[in-house]
């Protein structure tokens, strides 16, 4: 028949459009990788030294550093032995906790992993409600929650980190000024605080783009035509304007991750939080390269992989997005 | 009044728009936004009716207040619009409805057919969810809506009904978009069927076959039309009677049969005469000077006044009221001139 002929056809297609999408997101990351590996070989002067931060070491010691981190090898061969190691998850030993990078940075992301999540979905939550209903009720509604999202978008990390421990934790005293907890509820209560500093501005940029696309879903014809064919207000919004409107919105929220990400650092040092956030803080501050290294890549990874799922959902959100868009 | 007056049809029994009987009656509706000095005029004093079962057309120049007038009947009105005069669609007052009642009366008995089939459906859903979104808001249980909805599909001439509902809009042509949208119009049995130039995004091949079968489709389930275009041939081709309406009124009423032979509105004439299918030559098309005006826009007393080559000094007293002339009702001072 000639239906599953073309079915065989677009399958094939498929499967060569994820190949590429994959092979892209790899290469990224491999590219990323000589980026941060560079990026130690250019310390100026000897990068042993600079990690060592001026102790006095013997000849001895600094030649097996030197070995440890493959500065006694060519840029080449020293990366291709880095990178190997880190395919296999090894990043190497930490100069400055003696232990290796790879235990220490699981380690942290059992605090740093629930706190993205946690700040993902408040923020996530909160700034698609408050853009649907500002784009939905128009008029007043809307002019406030543009200027909640302007404030909220122009607040630093830090200023807001400051304001609610002075707040909630110092003043009210509801919530824990530091540290993580043990099990879950005493963890989520450490980290609301945290988790909610961080998610101010992700609500602000979410409340911004989620009203913007919201409101141009909710200028199209077809939600005209819904209604106009006795199609109730809730499904009209739901499958006609929210539905629309996920394709925009799962590529902000996919970026959202890696601005999270990065912004562990703030609110992890801000309340003293022992997470990968404040562990990268703190390694750049005592040169300890090989975490660095690490995090960074994790980074890049993580931000790789998000975007490449995002890239892979988008067929199945908007049939318009042809599976042979490969091609673009 | 209007609709009294109007000879071969069947005597609406309150001599007005809004009886019962009628699928449509829009009687002297007039609709303005903006308040006080900014108070914008859209429409003014328009009369409507449409019988059950019968095809009406409403013709004009594009800003003449065809679709406004259309979608009044859905109790679609533009954000925050007034209107004086009454809409009733069999029998519904629609102007004094609320949200619940709207939504029933768009479920059940009007449907609205856009221009553009392509902006019309939702392109991120399915060809089968557009068909059985009508019909599950009307109550029709899932498995049974989307039977009715293959059946549809079929008697519109989708080839392939059941791969169709599986496909999206962009797989499809425009005409068979279009054939889509009329399938999700008739589905709900509706009384009144308003088409708002169905077939102007659509290429002229396209255009013959789309009118065919809605008029077809509209024969069949005992529909009333509102026939809404810009093409007065088209028009006095399918409708058995004609509105013609200008800056916001309408102007002239007639027998769509008779339209061609004895227009009695200058503007009517005009049209007829800028059209191509009429006059096979192009020499011998006659564009209408000037540019078509909005109700608000449009000057005092006669609104064609500017634009028409009978106009003398009385047409700009009052707006002319409408009187018989010949087959027609005609809101013009001097019709003699234009049909003996
Ligand atoms: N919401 C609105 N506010 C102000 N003017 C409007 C609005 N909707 C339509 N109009 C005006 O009313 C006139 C008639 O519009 P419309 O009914 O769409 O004309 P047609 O369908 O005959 O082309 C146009 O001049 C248009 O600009
Ligand atoms: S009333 Fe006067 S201006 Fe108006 S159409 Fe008739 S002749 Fe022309
Ligand atoms: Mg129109």
């Amino acid at each position: 028949m000639k239906r599953t002929r073309a079915d065989r056809a677009g399958k094939r297609a498929f499967a060569g459009w994820i190949g590429k999408r994959v092979l892209g997101g790899i290469l990224t990351v491999l590219l990323a990788s000589v980026l941060i590996y560079g990026a130690l070989r250019l310390v100026p002067g000897d990068p042993v030294l600079a990690m060592t931060g001026g102790r006095r070491l013997t000849p001895d010691q600094i030649e097996a550093l030197r070995h440890r981190h493959g500065l006694d090898r060519g840029f080449v061969q020293g990366y291709l032995a880095w990178i190997g190691d880190a395919l296999r998850l090894d990043f190497g030993m930490s100069t400055n906790y003696q232990t290796s990078v790879t235990s220490l940075i699981t380690n942290r992301l059992g605090v740093s992993g629930p706190l993205i999540l946690y700040s993902a979905v408040l923020a996530v939550v909160s700034g698609l409600a408050v853009a649907l209903v500002s784009a939905v009720k128009g008029g007043l509604v809307n002019r406030a929650a543009g200027m909640a999202a302007a404030v909220t978008t122009a607040t630093p990390t830090f200023v807001s980190a400051i304001g609610l421990l002075a707040l909630f934790s110092v003043g009210l005293g509801w919530f824990p000024a530091t540290g993580a907890g043990t099990g879950l509820a005493d963890r989520l209560w450490h980290l609301t605080l945290p988790a909610v500093a961080m998610a101010i501005v992700a609500f602000g940029v979410l409340a911004r783009v989620g009203n913007a696309a919201f409101a141009e879903e909710l200028r199209r014809e077809h939600v005209e035509v819904a209604r106009s064919r006795g199609v109730g207000a809730a499904a009209v919004i739901r499958r006609h304007v929210v539905r629309n409107a996920l394709a925009p919105m799962l590529t902000i929220v996919g970026l959202l991750f890696a601005s999270l990400f990065v912004g562990t650092a703030v609110v992890e040092t801000a309340f003293g939080l022992d997470g990968v956030g404040s562990l990268l803080v703190s390694s750049v501050s005592r040169r300890d390269f090989p975490v660095v290294q690490g995090i960074a890549l994790i980074a890049v990874l993580l931000f790789v992989v998000v975007n490449t799922l995002v890239d892979l959902a988008m067929p199945f959100i908007d049939p318009r997005v042809a599976l042979g868009g490969a091609g673009r | 009044m209007l609709a009294k007056k109007t000879p071969a049809r069947e005597e609406a029994p309150d001599g007005g728009a809004g009886t019962r009987r009628d699928a449509l009656g829009i009687s002297r509706l007039s609709l303005a936004v903006g308040t006080g000095e900014s108070e914008i005029p859209l429409l003014a004093d328009v009369t409507v009716r449409v019988g059950r079962g019968e095809t009406v057309g409403l013709v004009g120049e594009s800003g003449s207040g065809k679709s406004l007038t259309a979608r009044s009947a859905l109790g679609m009105l533009p954000r925050g619009a007034r209107a004086t005069g009454g809409v009733t669609v069999s029998g519904v007052d629609v102007l004094a409805a609320g949200y619940r009642e709207l939504r029933d009366l768009r479920r059940t008995r009007v449907s609205m057919i856009f221009q553009d089939p392509r902006a019309s459906i939702n392109p991120v859903r399915r060809i089968g969810d557009y068909l059985t979104e009508g019909l599950r808001a009307r109550g029709v249980p899932a498995r049974g809506a989307a039977e009715q909805a293959l059946d549809l599909l079929g008697q519109v001439g989708i080839r392939d009904p059941k791969g169709a509902m599986g496909r999206f809009p962009h797989e499809f042509s425009g005409g068979m978009l279009q054939r889509v949208v009329i399938a999700g119009a008739l589905s709900t049995e509706p009384e009144l069927l308003l088409a708002d130039e169905p077939t102007t995004a659509l290429d002229v091949t396209t255009q013959a076959e789309v009118i065919g079968l809605l008029k077809e489709m509209q024969r069949a389930h005992g529909t009333g039309m509102l026939f809404v275009t810009h093409d007065l041939d088209l028009a006095a081709a399918i409708c058995d009677r004609v509105y013609v309406m200008y800056a916001g009124r309408i102007v002239e009423e007639s027998a769509g049969a008779s339209l061609f032979g004895a227009p009695a509105h200058p503007y009517t004439r005009a049209l007829l005469e800028a059209s191509p299918s009429v006059h096979g030559g192009r020499a011998e098309i006659k564009a209408i000077r000037g540019r078509p005006r909005a109700l608000a826009e449009a000057p005092s007393g006669c609104a064609f006044r500017d634009r028409c080559p009978l106009a003398g000094d009385e047409c700009a007293e009052t707006v002319p009221a409408h009187r018989p002339h010949g087959t027609s009702l005609v809101a013009c001072l001097r019709p003699e001139q234009v049909t003996p």
